[in-house]
């Protein structure tokens, strides 16, 4: 093994603040918000705060098969849907005979695991394949659940939809929220530093040089989606049961998968901190600009969406200079060589 | 048997809108490499236009065509010119962003535009004819005609004309086609003027069928999608196989098996792509390019 | 007695009715140099796609420690000990030397749960070894797109050795280097052969790298091999000869 006698042992000179850095944010953030429902907030800030968490985390979860891993899924909503669904239809009706309806406890991890099956089923046919194929077929997978959504009607209440019990706990959803976006951004944090997570950017830059280097990339991919599915499914579930009704329209709703589009390509693709930034970003520039012009926003997110791709694909933290979203470019942006 | 008989009939004049349908799909994506989303919505946009021209002038939507073609083919060439030429040599993950974005500003469009109240287009023809027992439905009948010759004349441009050869070479070797002095930017431009006018026109030509709301574009993307893989890239008689597989499935599901009813058209769609994508898992091969040509 | 490690029987490979590759019989023995040369279009790069299974082949069979591996995947191959670098370049421009090495470290048999194993600090070790052997040790905080063109290849040879494989495949290891530079590669090429056992297949349109290095070379000519000997056979080859200068 030895290959030279003089191996010198380098001193780790990564700068203490550049490694750490983030997550010491992090975690402070985290331990402000764990306070702050103690000052005098209103119900309304709490729920808006729980909106917020909820894009945090379904667009990390995004961005960990978008950006990290370079598969972009059109149809990510689909596991959102499915953890609702599941959930709807676990507390509300006992499909099976001999199980009893279950309690909001023991039906979010089946929701869960459910989104995850689906992740790894379909991802087995689709992440062999090239990007683009993938994509579409996550689209058509969006689109395709809707319409069976609909069609189940004696397990799903069809276009009627479902009536869950309603629950009213601003702060118990507050708190569920925050522990779910921190557990997500927490994993995020760790898979970018870990081996996994260098894997996965190896497949994003380079697949076949990947897996000549004997990375399985299928398997990798799969992971990947599965956990991301996973944590989209839990959150749907709890969207469900915040919502307290679900219907095939409000469930698997196409703007959900475009602001986790967004959400990841305004704060930085690829990028730990990007999509926290980028949620906090779009939630005040929705309210702030936009909440007049409600009709309107669709439309401005698909023009920015455009102008993003085109103009600063790196997002926010990309111009502050984070490598992992600059190395995104490449995967969007090839031009210099262009003209 | 008359049951069987009418649910082909009823396949073959979906797989002909459909081969037409797909055709903007199929050759932009073969000619520039572009995976474009927004296709249904240019379909959505035509048939809109259609409605509007309908409405206000009381024009049959099959001669509006005649102005609805030419419109969508200065939009096109203007997109191309604008939008879609940043895109050519970029990886696709882009393309397919701008794309989505563009699906997505497109369909909230025309909901600020005509709100999401469903529209259509009533003409006075809008029956059918018994035919040995069977009822031909006029307007599908007349959409699969002019789909047909639709097709001849794109093939007959792609084949015969200077025009046609200018674009294949393009698709074939960008490069090698500047060298020999190709503008390669207009024939861009002008594909995708054809595209878009295609597109928008088989939109025009079923907004009497159909109810036409700004989202209905998104299962044409998919379906578009699927025939594509099915038929290959940029090839007419592809397309038009590809289309008559999926209508004439589409509607046989929906005449045999109970309570499914005609909204499982994506759905099934998609089942269909997965089978495709399990069994050659490489892709088809295809009249202009190889499909999986890595472009990452 | 040699003992064949890699051994390709009878590939064909066609793009789209082109025969790149036509029934080539290829066997490299363990702890020899093989080189394989050609013209250009030959075929060379087409046959080691195949013979690491990043390309099906349509007919043949790939046969690697004695198994069957022509269904495998290339990272099941990869993990087998076998290794390759790559006409064109491929390094993860975007990163650092040093993870650049990490990603292609030793993946011996990776389950699930192997996935999410962190490198030992071995690994680590390891890395930093190779680069000094390569002598770019210098560079391990660099971004790899930032190396010269030369130093790119030795770092595509430092990944390949990363996970310490049995055989390694080089594509043109030398095009686009200077003099100095190959001599180095030349010179470290030998060192693994001979002092670590490692066996070595190497395209090549440098004949003289390959006559320094090779004990045996074949010629592939539009996908059919010419030629197997020693350098000095090939190089008196009548066939060859004609090959490369005649028409």
């Amino acid at each position: 093994m030895k290959l030279h006698k003089n191996s010198k042992k380098q001193t780790e000179k990564k700068s203490f603040l550049k490694k750490w850095g983030g997550l010491i944010l992090w975690i402070l953030l985290l331990g402000f918000l764990a306070l702050y429902p103690y000052t005098k907030v209103s119900g309304i800030q709490l729920f808006s705060a729980t909106q917020v968490f909820m894009l945090v985390t379904l667009a990390s979860n995004w961005n960990l098969i978008g950006g990290m891993t370079g598969y972009i899924d059109f149809g990510h909503t689909v596991f959102f849907g499915v953890g609702a669904y599941m959930m709807g239809i676990l507390v509300t009706q006992a499909p099976l005979a001999f199980a009893p309806r279950l309690s909001f406890w023991q039906a979010l991890p089946i929701a869960g695991l459910v989104a995850l099956l689906l992740a790894v089923s379909l991802g087995w046919v689709t992440l062999r394949l090239k990007g683009s194929y993938f994509s579409i077929a996550m689209l058509g997978t969006f689109a395709a659940t809707r319409e069976i959504v609909r069609i189940l009607r004696p397990l799903t209440g069809g276009g009627a939809g479902l009536d869950l019990p309603p629950v009213l706990n601003r702060l118990g959803e507050y708190y569920f929220m925050l522990a779910v976006m921190a557990i997500v951004v927490s994993s995020i944090w760790w898979i970018r530093r870990s081996d996994f997570g260098l894997s996965l950017l190896a497949i994003r830059e380079d697949e076949i040089g990947a897996e000549m280097r004997g990375i399985n990339t299928t398997l990798h991919k799969l992971v990947a989606l599965a956990i991301a599915a996973f944590f989209t499914g839990i959150t749907g579930a709890f969207w469900a049961w915040q919502n307290t009704y679900i219907d095939p329209d409000v469930v698997f709703l196409e703007s959900r998968t475009v602001e986790m589009v967004m959400t990841s390509m305004l704060g930085g693709l690829g990028t730990v901190w990007g999509p926290p930034l980028g949620a906090v970003v779009l939630y005040s520039i929705q309210n702030i600009v936009w909440s007049n012009l409600l009709n309107y926003h669709l439309l401005a997110l698909g023009i920015l969406l455009i102008f993003l791709v085109l103009f600063m694909p790196e997002g926010i933290l990309g111009k502050l200079g984070d490598r992992s979203s600059i190395s995104a470019i490449r995967l969007i942006q090839r031009w210099q060589k262009r003209r | 048997m008359t049951q069987f008989l009418q649910a082909l009939l009823s396949g073959l004049l979906l797989g002909g809108f459909y081969g037409v349908m797909v055709l903007g799909f199929s050759v932009l994506w073969g000619v520039m490499g572009i995976i474009n989303l927004a296709h249904g919505d240019f379909l959505m946009t035509g048939a809109y236009l259609a409605w509007l021209m309908f409405r206000t002038f009381n024009l049959d939507p099959f001669i509006s065509l005649v102005l609805i073609l030419p419109l969508m083919f200065v939009v096109g060439y203007a997109l191309q010119k604008i939008l879609l030429n940043r895109l050519i040599e970029r990886p696709r993950l882009a393309t397919l962003l701008v794309t989505f974005g563009l699906s997505i500003s497109l369909a909230n469009l025309h909901k600020i535009l005509y709100t999401a109240d469903p529209r259509n287009v009533p003409v006075a023809y809008n029956g059918s004819i018994e035919l040995w027992g069977i009822s031909v439905p006029i307007v599908k009948a007349i959409v699969f005609f002019i789909a047909l010759g639709m097709m001849s004349l794109l093939h007959l441009l792609l084949q015969r004309t200077r025009l046609g050869k200018a674009i294949r070479a393009a698709a074939q070797n960008k490069n090698a086609a500047k060298i020999v002095g190709i503008d390669i930017d207009r024939v861009y431009a002008i594909t995708a003027g054809i595209c878009i006018a295609l597109t928008a026109g088989a939109g025009a030509a079923i907004s009497p069928t159909q109810a036409i709301f700004p989202f209905m574009g998104q299962p044409f993307t998919l379906k578009a999608f699927t025939i594509t893989v099915l038929g290959g890239l940029g090839r007419i008689p592809g397309a038009l196989l590809g289309g008559m597989v999926l209508g004439i499935t589409e509607v046989m599901v929906a005449t045999y098996v109970p309570g499914i009813g005609t909204n499982f058209g994506v759905a099934l769609s998609l089942i269909l792509l997965v089978v495709i994508l399990i069994v050659r898992p490489q892709g088809l091969s295809s009249g202009l390019r190889p499909m999986n040509e890595d472009r990452s | 007695m040699k003992n064949p490690l890699l051994e390709g029987r009878q590939i064909s490979k066609s793009f789209q009715g082109l025969a790149a590759v036509k029934q080539v019989n290829l066997t490299v023995f363990t702890g020899e140099m093989m080189g394989l040369i050609g013209p250009n279009g030959s075929g060379k790069t087409t046959l080691f796609d195949c013979l690491c299974c990043l390309q099906p082949v349509d007919r043949g069979k790939i046969f690697f420690k004695g198994r069957n591996v022509t269904q495998a995947r290339p990272n099941q191959l990869a993990r087998m000990g076998l290794a390759r670098t790559f006409q064109r370049i491929r390094i993860y421009r975007q990163m650092t030397v040093l993870e650049n090495m990490l990603i292609s470290r030793q993946w011996r048999g990776e389950t699930l749960l192997d996935i999410f194993k962190s490198s030992h600090r071995q690994t680590k070790i390891r890395a930093k070894e190779l680069l000094e052997f390569l002598l770019l040790s210098h560079l391990d905080r660099e971004y790899a797109g930032n190396l010269s063109g030369g130093q790119q290849r030795l770092l595509e040879i430092g990944m390949a050795l990363m996970p310490d494989p049995e055989i390694i495949l080089l594509d043109e290891a030398t095009s686009g280097i200077n003099p100095t530079l190959i001599n180095t590669i030349k010179e470290r090429i030998l060192i693994l052969n001979q002092q670590q056992g490692k066996t070595f297949l190497i395209i090549e349109h440098n004949i003289n790298f390959i006559s320094d290095l090779c004990s045996r070379v074949c010629v592939l000519h539009q996908g059919e091999k010419l030629a197997e000997g020693t350098p000095d056979e090939i190089k008196t080859n009548k066939a060859v000869i004609e090959a490369y200068f005649g028409r």
